[in-house]
């Protein structure tokens, strides 16, 4: 297995330098962030001094061995827009992005998976019918719509949460239910149908029939089989949270990854940009390994890199 | 033992959750928001965070509305009359028609306890002057050749007379040259220190910036005692911010929100008509119909700008002659201007070849009401011009309408404000031919705007852009659309009056 995690850490480093040479060209193709930087009055001559005062006018197979010289130092650059390092700009925003996503993350877990565990078991009941239009809700509700309802509901109308800004816990429940509503819809449906496919086994029946209570067979006999999918999408949930929410971020005024990611996209601030992807795709990368990896621990029977024959 | 496999999914999902480092426990960085319990805070929502509190980097509005409370800057615009007045430089005289030599201010302290002098001044300047700070702002004062301090003066020489000097010298705000040259540049934007009626006290990028008044202020300790300027990039958040209470002023708000905030008892609209004009520009050097100056003036005549005023701006903009505001210097009250006509437009277009109608293009970009374009499209078509929107991102339209190629569409919009209110921030850049916004060329416009930007004699000038606006009215290589209102939503506890330059001094205003 430890062949496999160096094999995959290996790969990942061909992932993230495949990600960020993509990223460094599309951005740098795109245009010119100094006539965002100067003043309207600014002349040609100007925009043409600082250019180069930012090396932006060297060839861009130049600039890139200059970006991957850098990289190779552990140096993500210095912001055009922010007079900062791009690194300490990211990680001050980070711990935002993190406790939005981790709250976000267990909400909907702890919410979604029940959900679809009853939604599963409870077939064809009103309990069925009363559950499933809210994950409907939840995955058909773009978080720009249920984030100003919510405003509107709980700040607006009832004044008992802040509408934005992030400080203490109080600022923290809209976003975050805002963020959770489309992973606990995603979660919910996929338990719901791995747990749908279980119920039928055989083995269920033998539980049942043995008189095992209903708790019982679905958490100590369905759940182990039904987990594989559900982990894998949990997975795929958490790095999308983690990647920060454009929309719900800018919404909340919260100031996370997310927020920081539309701002320097729309300010052409190469370096901030650039650091941003790299953060995500490593984010992306490490998760899934670790999803991989609990594959082996919930199920023994698979093998990583490969069956050996029997 | 054998761990039952509810306690083994449970340790799985414990472990995808724990390995995210740095789970919850933020709320220690992410400060508290003091919400204007005590009528001594003020908060306020503005649609973004500063890039830089360093004065003389970003000059982008975010920016300087915040810093502009820390620091002092040399020169000071009234903001009921609108006249410059001694600030920092106490006074000052033209020695010759390109040095000023100004008196500087005694007793003024920077928030750290050293005292403002000409060697600060001086270095403010010239920090901004150096290419290796990479300042934006080097454009503002590209005139200036030299700046020297002496005593209690500082000298500045331009390279030729430079009659709009003085309104850029408003923009230029005092730094403490010992406490950056100790400190360096990063450290400073970081912890700026200005000798302004406002003292920094924490930035939590991407969120707020506090303020708290400078009890030692030259001017007298200001009323209003913290300040949160937090940032809210979202229009609607910033109008529930206000309805809920959690701030106190919001800007910008739109003109769709202006019923919405004037409903609300406990809220105000504040307004005032700025510098700023909203315009259209016509491509007059690209290959395109455009280059027709009757079809620029068929253009002209089509746009109901009346109508556009009440139903889109709500009635918040007054209309304009000339692409100028009538309270910047050079507005020519003479000239003409263009009115809704689409009878001429079509008789016009029909003189230009077009009998039949035409199609044009309209490049845009999000920075812009898209409401307005979209109207002006239906209303280009009444009188048989097709226009079709081609919106990109403010980069990529910068890009492509300040190419010196001139490859781009007929028609752009745009909103200009020179913060120097003269007429020499606006049609210079925007119609001379040699500047990147131009896509237009006439040698008498460029001669007309060039001496009256290379004398100090108020009456040459005013008769060169006398000229100058009656060479736009005939060729209309751009016509205005309105004279911009700025838009706050305060609480009605909220004294205050904005000015036309959208200053935000916090000194001026007053919480009940």
């Amino acid at each position: 297995m430890w062949w496999y995690v160096l094999k995959r850490i290996l790969q990942a480093i061909v992932s993230i330098l495949g990600v960020s040479t993509i990223v460094f060209f599309i951005l740098h193709l795109s245009s010119n962030p100094v006539l965002l930087m100067v003043p309207p009055n600014a002349s040609a001559h100007d925009i043409a001094v600082l250019t180069h005062s930012l090396g932006l006018d060297k060839p861009l197979w130049v600039q890139y061995l200059n970006f991957l010289r850098s990289l190779s130092e552990g140096n993500l650059g210095y912001s055009y827009v922010q007079s900062q390092p791009a690194l300490s700009i990211l990680l001050q925003r980070l711990p935002f992005t993190l406790e939005l996503a981790c709250t976000a993350f267990v909400l909907s877990l702890v919410i979604g998976i029940p959900i679809g565990m009853l939604t599963a078991f409870f077939r064809g009941t009103w309990i069925e019918r009363l559950l499933m239009p809210l994950v409907l809700i939840g995955q058909s509700m773009p978080a720009f719509w249920t984030g100003i309802l919510l405003i509107l509901l709980m700040s607006v109308v009832l004044k008992w949460l802040p509408s934005s800004g992030a400080g203490g816990i109080q600022s923290l429940v809209l976003p975050a239910v805002t963020l959770a509503s489309l992973s606990m819809a995603t979660i919910a449906r996929m338990t719901r149908s791995s747990f749908i496919e279980e119920l039928d086994k055989e083995y269920v029946k033998t539980a049942r029939s043995k008189g095992a209570k209903t708790f019982r067979i679905m958490v100590q006999h369905i759940m182990r089989n039904a987990s594989i999918p559900i982990v894998t999408i949990v997975g795929l949930e958490i790095a999308n949270l983690f990647g920060g929410s454009v929309v719900t971020e800018t919404i909340f005024a919260w100031p996370g990854v997310g927020a920081l990611t539309i701002q320097s996209i729309t300010a052409r601030d190469f370096p901030v940009v650039q650091a941003i992807v790299l953060f995500v795709s490593i984010v992306y990368i490490v998760i899934n390994l670790i999803t991989e990896l609990l594959y082996v621990w919930i199920d023994p029977r698979i093998q990583l890199g490969g069956a050996k024959s029997v | 033992m054998k761990i039952s496999s509810f306690t083994q999914i449970g340790i799985a999902t414990l472990a995808l959750t724990g390995l995210l480092a740095g789970c919850g426990n933020t709320s220690s960085t992410s400060g508290t928001s003091p919400k204007a319990t005590a009528s001594s805070t003020l908060v306020v929502d503005e649609d973004s965070d500063p890039s830089t509190l360093d004065p003389g980097l970003q000059y982008n509005t975010e920016s300087y509305t915040v810093y502009r409370n820390i620091f002092d800057n040399l020169l000071h615009r009234d903001p009921k009359t609108e006249k410059i007045v001694p600030w920092i430089a106490t006074s000052w005289k033209q020695q010759s028609p390109t040095t000023w030599v100004f008196t500087i201010r005694k007793g003024v302290k920077f928030q750290n306890g050293e005292s403002l002098t000409a060697n600060d001044v001086a270095f403010s300047l010239q920090r901004i002057l150096n290419p290796s700070l990479n300042s934006p702002q080097l454009s503002n004062f590209s005139a200036v050749k030299s700046v020297s301090a002496s005593g209690d003066t500082v000298t500045i020489t331009t390279a030729q007379p430079d009659p709009t000097l003085l309104n850029e010298l408003v923009t230029l705000s005092i730094v403490p040259e010992q406490y950056i040259k100790a400190h360096g540049n990063q450290y400073f934007n970081l912890h700026p220190v200005g000798s302004g009626p406002y003292e920094f006290v924490s930035w939590v990028q991407g969120s707020s910036v506090t303020l708290k008044a400078n009890p030692h202020y030259w001017g007298g300790e200001p009323s209003i005692k913290n300040v949160e300027f937090r940032s809210v990039p979202n229009d609607a958040t910033r109008i529930a911010d206000l309805q809920s209470g959690k701030a106190d002023i919001a800007f910008p708000i739109t003109p769709s929100d202006v019923s919405t905030v004037k409903r609300d008892s406990a809220l105000q609209v504040l307004s005032v008509p700025t510098e700023r004009v909203a315009y259209l520009a016509f491509n007059a050097l690209g290959n395109t119909p455009t280059k027709s100056v009757l079809v620029r003036q068929a253009i002209a005549y089509g746009i109901d700008y009346k109508g556009l005023i009440s139903s889109l701006e709500d009635g918040h903009a007054q209309p304009v002659k000339e692409v100028l505001t009538p309270i910047a210097f050079g507005y020519d009250n003479h000239v003409a201007g263009y009115s809704y006509n689409p009878t001429k437009a079509k008789e016009l277009l029909k003189e230009a070849g077009y009998p039949n109608g035409l199609t044009l293009d309209f490049d845009t970009s999000p920075s812009y009401d898209q409401r307005v374009v979209q109207a002006i499209q239906a209303e280009l078509g009444q009188i048989g011009i097709k226009v079709k929107i081609d919106n990109m991102d403010q980069s990529t339209y910068l890009e492509k309408v300040q190419s010196p190629s001139h490859n781009w569409g007929s028609i752009r919009m745009g909103l200009w404000s020179c913060a120097c209110m003269d007429a020499d921030g606006t049609i210079y850049p925007l119609f001379h031919s040699g500047t990147v916004w131009s896509s237009y060329s006439n040698p008498k416009f460029d001669a007309a705007v060039t001496a009256a930007r290379t004398t100090t004699n108020t009456a040459a000038r005013l008769a060169d852009y006398q000229q100058a606006f009656n060479i736009l009215q005939q060729d209309v290589p751009g016509v205005g659309l309105w004279q911009v209102d700025a838009l706050y939503g305060a609480t009605k506890n909220l004294q205050w009056t904005p000015d036309a330059q959208e200053n935000f001094f916090v000194q001026d205003m007053k919480l009940q």
